[in-house]
């Protein structure tokens, strides 16, 4: 039942009409998690845990967004031909495929080694020394493509799968369609690049809400300073002060309401107060990941210089998630060129810089979360917003430029069929030929995996139903177990 | 799905390769025709038709003839004759495959589906064509609308009809009140009364200026005794400048406003800001609301003088646009902007959602693609720009013109003592001694150049001295060049000196005008050129440079100023405050008989601003190449003392005028009339010059990352495109109407202006905003209703049309249609000023009832559809900080003007600058949108965050803080009364000023017990009371 009681309250109400109806309103929200022993005060709660149209087999997603465009032929997609082929043109290239048009060099082959892993004998890059221990667990997905070789149209893309602003993310959409399973911290929780190297290209729009309630856009966690507004008291307001001054409101609040007992967003603001001082302790604790053992820091990364920003944020997103956040997105790397993933030049410098900052963390990721049970219903994606081209980009150590045609993805966790590869690009790893998956299917699956319908999951807006994968997008059922 | 589309592929093979044939066939086609003629041939024409051959084609498909549907669409055919499993046609009816049909309607019931699977199996017979005659399509660019396509509603002329008339009616006091009670004894149920006049305070101050009655203002109208003190005060609040504030930010919300481009840099339009102060601007003046659309249209076009015409055109170009583009990306970025422009205006302006029809005619309204195409090619050629403006251009033009009559006489008197006077007396100067001063020295090695015209290329002021020397003042560009003019009658010119003189006007003297003094001469060059005019100018190629002191031998020497790099050259680091000089010689010496020209330029490129602040040349006719310091004199002294050596001073003719000219700054009585003038030039008035970004056509486009890729910012032509594809081009589509809001047939005299000669802008976007405004012929009437339909949900919550930026089909339906028509006309009898739709809401009972609940009439109404109360309504984002800051008299009232994105700024917060990627987070928390559609109704969410902003954020801390200050410092003592009044405007009750008083107690103590003083302990106590007040349900939401 994917009904926003809080939107159309009013709507229900009406529908629901005289006594009889109000039962079924108060079934409703019963049903919908949202009625609390404290009165039916959460029917205006637009984070109230929702079912999807169906069981899904995850409950929350953990993104981690290679940012700048991953190279998938150094990556995850092996090419031997690309290797055959060094130092040949790339027949009928339209130079105008990546961003520089004229620093278009021949075929490169890749300058890592990759060795094959697991039970699926996945052929993996020799920068992923810790996460080719996973393969098992993931599903590959070789046919990417996208519609934008430039940076911001295409992680606008990704993210909310239109290649222009406006529209809301994918976790704006989830957490709008599904709320959150935790009241005391944000549904949508976004981590960024903390070593100064800046935002990705479009900034906060990339987790923006666009035109769905602003409640629903991801909640930043600032690199620098507290990472969540307002979540410290003033200097001057000790914890029983504090909680002086809440009752002195609660009690005020209440005899107001007395005169207002049928406006229930009144009764709502009161709750939100209570659950707003639960979040002052609730969200400081989950962001400290000091509070777990050594073993547990280690087997992330922490306390390795290269990896320990990112081991730190992936840690924080398992004890987000633990704690039933909805939706996690962690950016690896910062803006453009050797900011991030971006390997315009010295692709092998670059490369082997980023998954050196990932490998370790992701890889203690999906293990403690195995470990823990929470692989089962959780789902882990790793990718970026486009791959990079199979021919250089010449520079005085060679890179690659921006390749919207292929790109590689991969999907772990519950209902995920471990060790599969889907799709693939042709010989060289320069366009998606089989299974050709869009973004729009890649979107498709996620909200499939979570048991919401992609094309029911609607909102109206300036006289249109909007939806993420706006008039396509399709299951990959193949990769489902 | 790809396995599907490889099935579906090898059964269309299959098809063409193996035709049905022989008796069974026959049979077959028979059984089937009779299943066509009993069914199918009325579910297709009912289900089909119309997108598939009847008005358009919608995937270039066409099922009204077999031989059209056997050949199918652009996916390929749609049946596979004897298959119906794998035909397209049921495997998209049956939802098998996308899209799903018929499209955005309800699934075909099993039997219809049975009835075409049985058909295509029976080889898809017709017995005729689905349309007698065949169908003949037009092309879509050329498509229009039918007739009863304009009897919906909001397209519709306006309802005249009139307000009810009552036998019993106590409650109406106006006519809105009397549709409105109609439609609630429709449903049998009674409005509420007239709420307090507490509570009409409150609510009246916030919904008209946002801001809550300070507590003398709520003092003074409780208590006053005059029986339409209401009226009185609603006049106030309209005609208050904070009127316009609260209202502009309504509009801002629809014309989704923002301050950057957004995208990858999300780069500031610093100039944007003023498109907020119109709009501002425009409200407080009762601007007629169809001026103030025109202006947002074309206000480049209609008022290009107003300032305020030219900021208003900032709505066009307030929506997003990417700032890194590659080639392939430059058209349809420019299209994307187009339908950003299109699409607000539709939405913000007529309610209509113009922008579904980009890809294909509208779904649900008669907009036709092809009118789609016609809006955008009307804003083809409109691009931002950001241009210098006269903010005060009546003003100026005025003071200009009386200071021009001052200084007529002034400037007179000097002229005419010039004509008359002058002339003799420098005869009579001449005849003299006071010649013989003038030559003290006898051997001159440098003739001072007297510069008769000196020119900034950057816009430096540059002046010539009594001494000949030529200050630069004013603007200080990065990288000037200057380019002195000197005649002069010596012959055999063979050095140059140019001096850089210090000058108290530069930072240490100068000579350089950079930030430390310096200077960097980059290059000097030097050309020549006959006075007569009858050679060719020559270049002088200078040689020999030597400088008084040089910065280094190297890059910074004067050598260098004359090398071929321009970025090196002569500065004089750390030789501040002191007079420099170098000279060249000529490589070969320069004469003209009659008289030469010399040319100087210098050109400062070595570093920003580094340039010459005081400049001076000479020239010598030498061939010992004279020394820096060696002696000097005017080049006019010399010139004469020739002239009087040759006893000839000419009584007219050039070389007396440049004479006079050396001549007249010697004298006193022409000294006296000349600074005469000068002085009174120094009060000419200056105009108020203001950059501001402004949308209009023929000008300079803003800087864009792709410039250097060759981005050409629009298109000379639109075109209709497939599919709103780009790369999709059919034809140039030319400007037009909204067919379904054109019901005039003079289109052309009626709203077409041709602009006038030479002017840079073409006048479609004033046709455009001509149709717009045109209540009897064009747009005007649902512009009228779109906009008192706004002015309605402000007022009450919700509009009459509850969907507010949707009036078509997929829009709600009026809940008061003849009220909104009656609002409407209004509207436009008043001229379309707002002010009086305002009022005549405002003084309605159905604005002024109470908010009392009832059970009974709930039950019957539970949405309030037919206005029985008043609901309580929680304060916008904006409003709720305003609030707080006007309560802890810490608001700073400064109206327009940039904006800031600092959250501790104390201005209005409709001056917070929208920057898309830095949204100020106390805005978002209670939701105000993101500026990248138009939005015309908030949400209202109840959300812990918005607790958490009341409970810990500084700012509200320091709110809370000030109002605590200010009660104290008022010195009453009941000041958990003062508390109350000021944020909520009303006193305690017995019980909550109890509960207060025990909180103060309390925590004064608890502060007391860390150590602090009892005063300072008190002031805390009653900040955490203040913020209480602040977090109260009742400070927030409204009755």
């Amino acid at each position: 039942m994917l009904q926003h009681s809080w939107l159309h309250r009013r709507d229900l109400l009406r529908r629901a009409g005289s006594g009889a109806g109000l039962l079924g309103l108060t079934t409703l929200l019963q049903s919908e998690g949202l009625l609390r022993p404290a009165g039916a005060a959460d029917a205006s709660n637009p984070l109230a845990p929702k079912d999807g149209h169906f069981d899904g087999r995850v409950k929350r997603v953990i993104w981690l967004f290679i940012n700048g465009g991953p190279s998938h032929v150094d990556t995850w997609d092996y090419k031997p031909e690309l290797e055959k082929s060094d130092g040949k043109e790339l027949e009928g290239f339209d130079r105008f495929t990546g961003f520089f048009a004229n620093s278009v060099g021949p075929l490169m082959k890749s300058p890592f080694k990759f060795q094959q892993h697991g039970e699926c004998g996945k052929w993996v890059s020799e920068i992923f020394p810790n996460l080719s221990q996973h393969v098992d667990k993931m599903a590959f997905i070789h046919s990417g493509h996208t519609e934008s070789n430039n940076h911001s149209p295409a992680l606008f893309m990704m993210n909310t799968g239109v290649p222009r602003m406006g529209n809301p993310c994918v976790g704006s959409w989830v957490t709008y369609g599904l709320g959150s399973e935790s009241r005391n911290l944000p549904a949508f929780v976004v981590m960024s690049d903390p070593k100064g190297r800046g935002l990705p290209k479009g900034y906060s729009l990339n987790w923006g809400a666009g035109f769905l309630p602003s409640v629903y856009q991801g909640t930043w966690l600032k690199p620098q300073g507290d990472p969540i507004d307002n979540l410290k008291p003033p200097a001057d307001l000790n914890k029983s002060r504090q909680r002086a001054q809440l009752d002195l409101l609660a009690s005020l609040n209440r005899q107001h309401l007395q005169q207002h007992a049928a406006e229930r967003d009144l009764a709502a603001r009161v709750e939100s107060f209570e659950l707003a001082y639960r979040m002052q302790v609730a969200a400081p604790e989950a962001l400290d990941v000091t509070r777990e053992p050594d073993h547990i820091q280690q087997q992330y990364g922490i306390g390795d210089e290269k990896c320990d920003h990112f081991a730190k944020q992936c840690l924080i997103a398992r004890r987000m998630v633990e704690r039933g956040v909805r939706f996690v997105q962690i950016y690896s790397g910062g803006m453009e060129n050797q900011r991030s993933w971006d390997g315009h030049n010295d692709i092998a410098g670059n490369h082997r810089g980023f998954a050196g900052e990932t490998d370790k963390p992701i890889a203690g990721l999906l293990a403690d979360l195995d470990q823990r049970g929470l692989l089962n219903d959780t789902l882990v994606v790793w990718g970026g917003e486009f791959g990079r081209l199979p021919v250089a980009q010449k520079a005085a150590k060679p890179g690659r430029d921006h390749n919207p045609h292929a790109f590689t993805y991969w999907m772990a966790g519950g209902g995920i069929k471990g060790g599969t590869s889907y799709g693939a690009t042709d010989e060289v790893g320069h366009k998606a030929v089989d299974d050709r998956v869009s973004v729009n299917d890649l979107h498709a699956t996620i909200l499939h995996l979570l048991g919401v319908n992609h094309e029911q999951l609607t909102y109206r807006h300036n006289g249109r139903d909007y939806r993420l994968t706006d008039l396509a997008g399709n299951v990959i059922e193949k990769i489902l177990a | 799905m790809p396995a599907t589309m490889t099935t579906a592929a090898a059964a269309d093979t299959s098809a063409s390769e193996k035709p049905p044939s022989g008796a069974d066939h026959s049979e077959r086609v028979k059984a089937g025709t009779a299943l066509f003629r009993k069914s199918v041939r009325q579910i297709l024409v009912d289900r089909c038709l119309s997108c598939h051959g009847g008005d358009s084609l919608e995937g270039e498909f066409n099922l009204a003839t077999r031989e059209a549907l056997l050949k199918g669409g652009e996916k390929g055919p749609a049946i596979i004759p004897g298959k119906a499993g794998e035909s397209r046609l049921y495997r998209m009816i049956t939802h098998a495959e996308k899209p799903p049909m018929p499209y955005d309607e309800e699934k075909m019931a099993d039997d219809e589906i049975a009835a075409i699977a049985k058909w295509i199996d029976l080889e898809a017979p017709y017995d005729k064509p689905l349309v007698e005659g065949g169908v003949e399509l037009k092309d879509w660019t050329e498509r229009t609308i039918e007739n009863d396509a304009k009897d919906f509603w909001a397209f519709r002329p306006l309802n005249s009809a009139q307000a009810p008339e009552f036998d019993h009616d106590d409650w109406s006091q106006t006519d809105i009140d009397r549709f409105v009670l109609r439609a609630l004894q429709n449903k049998a149920i009674k409005p509420n009364d007239v709420a307090d006049r507490r509570v009409l305070i409150r609510r009246t101050y916030f919904g008209v200026i946002g801001m809550p009655p300070e507590p003398a203002d709520l003092q003074r109208l409780m208590s006053d005794q005059s029986p339409d003190w209401y009226e009185h005060m609603i006049d106030e609040l309209l005609d208050s400048r904070h009127f316009g504030e609260r209202w502009a930010r309504h509009w801002l919300d629809v014309a989704r406003f923002a301050e950057s481009h957004g995208f990858e840099q999300d780069y500031n339009r610093d100039f944007a800001y003023h498109y907020r102060d119109f709009v501002i601007k425009a409200f407080n003046m009762d601007m007629p609301y169809d001026q103030f659309v025109k202006w947002q249209l074309a206000g480049d076009e209609i008022a290009p003088d107003d300032p305020l015409a030219l900021m208003a055109t900032g709505f066009l170009g307030a929506g997003v646009f990417p700032t890194q583009l590659t080639e392939n990306e430059f058209e349809p970025a420019r299209y994307d902007e187009l339908d950003d422009m299109v699409s607000t205006m539709g939405t913000a302006m007529l309610g209509l959602t113009i922008g579904c029809a980009r890809c294909h005619d509208h779904k649900y309204d008669p907009i036709p693609a092809a009118d789609y195409y016609r809006i955008v090619s009307t804003f083809g050629q409109t691009i931002r720009s950001n241009i210098e403006v006269e903010l005060n251009s009546a003003e100026t033009k005025q003071a200009i013109a009386k200071w021009e009559t001052d200084h007529k006489p002034i400037a007179d008197q000097l002229r005419e003592f010039e004509e008359r006077e002058l002339g003799s007396r420098f005869d009579a100067w001449v005849a003299s001694d006071a010649l013989d001063e003038l030559t003290s020295s006898q051997n001159p090695e440098w003739l001072v150049l007297h510069v008769a015209n000196a020119k900034s290329a950057g816009g430096a002021t540059l002046s010539v001295q009594p001494d000949e020397s030529i200050l630069a003042t004013g603007t200080n560009p990065d990288f000037d060049s200057y380019t002195f003019t000197a005649d002069t009658y010596l012959r055999d010119i063979r050095s140059l000196r140019l001096e850089a003189l210090a000058h108290e006007s530069m930072v240490k003297g100068g000579p350089g005008r950079a930030s430390n003094g310096n200077m960097g001469l980059g290059t000097i060059t030097v050309t020549a050129e006959p006075l007569s005019g009858e050679s060719k100018p020559i270049a002088v190629k200078l040689t020999n440079p030597r400088a008084t002191f040089e910065q280094n031998n190297g890059n910074l020497s004067i050598a260098a100023s004359i090398d071929s790099s321009k970025n090196t050259g002569w500065a004089v680091d750390p030789q501040f405050g002191k007079d420099h000089a170098a000279a060249f010689d000529f490589a070969e010496p320069v004469e003209f008989a009659g008289g030469t020209r010399l040319i100087v330029t210098l050109s400062f490129n070595v570093n920003n601003k580094h340039n010459i602040g005081r400049a001076r040349l000479s020239i010598s006719n030498k061939a010992n190449s004279p020394a820096l310091d060696a002696e000097s004199q005017p080049q006019a002294v010399a010139e004469l003392l020739d002239l009087i050596a040759s006893g000839e001073i000419p009584k007219n003719g050039p070389r007396r005028v440049q004479l006079m000219s050396w001549y007249r700054t010697r004298d006193p009585e022409w000294q006296k009339l000349s600074a005469a003038v000068a002085e009174h030039n120094q009060l000419k008035p200056k105009p108020n010059l203001a950059t501001v970004m402004v949308s209009s056509e023929g000008v300079k486009p803003i800087k864009h990352n792709a410039d250097g890729r060759g981005f050409p910012h629009f298109y000379k032509e639109t075109f209709f495109l497939k599919r709103g594809d780009s790369t999709q081009k059919l034809r140039t589509a030319n400007p037009g109407f909204l067919q379904v809001l054109t019901s005039a047939d003079d289109i052309d005299q009626r709203w077409n202006v041709a602009p006038p000669d030479g002017w840079h802008t073409s006048y479609r976007r004033r046709a455009l905003a001509n149709w717009m405004t045109d209540a009897d012929g064009g747009a005007g009437h649902l512009l009228a209703r779109v906009i008192v339909n706004r002015l309605w949900q402000h007022h009450m919550g919700r509009g009459i049309v509850s969907t507010p930026n949707d009036f078509g089909k997929q829009g709600e339906l009026p809940s008061h249609p003849e009220l909104l028509d009656w609002l409407a006309q209004q509207l436009i009898d008043a001229n379309w000023r707002l002010k009086p739709i305002h009022r005549l809401i405002l003084t309605s009972s159905a604005y002024q009832q109470s908010s009392a609940y009832d059970d009974r009439r709930s039950t019957i109404d539970p949405e309030n559809r037919w206005l029985w109360r008043r609901e309580p309504r929680r304060l916008e984002a904006e409003v709720i900080r305003d609030a707080m800051l006007a309560v802890s008299n810490q608001l700073d009232r400064t109206q327009f003007g940039p904006g800031t994105l600092d959250p501790s700024q104390k201005r209005r917060s409709i001056y917070f600058m929208v920057k898309r990627s830095q949204l100020i987070p106390m805005m978002q928390v209670f939701d105000s949108p993101e500026p990248l559609a138009s939005v015309g109704n908030r949400p209202s969410t109840t959300i812990a965050s918005q607790a958490l902003m009341f409970m810990n954020s500084p700012q509200v801390r320091e709110y809370a803080g000030g109002l605590a200050a200010r009660i104290r410092s008022a010195g009453q003592s009941d000041i958990v009364d003062q508390a109350y009044l000021s944020g909520i405007s009303r006193k305690p009750t017995h019980v909550e000023r109890a509960s207060a008083e025990a909180f103060l107690k309390t925590q004064s103590t608890s502060y007391q017990s860390d150590g602090r003083s009892v005063d300072d302990s008190d002031r805390l106590a009653l900040t955490d009371l203040c913020q209480t007040v602040f977090s109260l349900n009742e400070f927030v939401f409204v009755d």
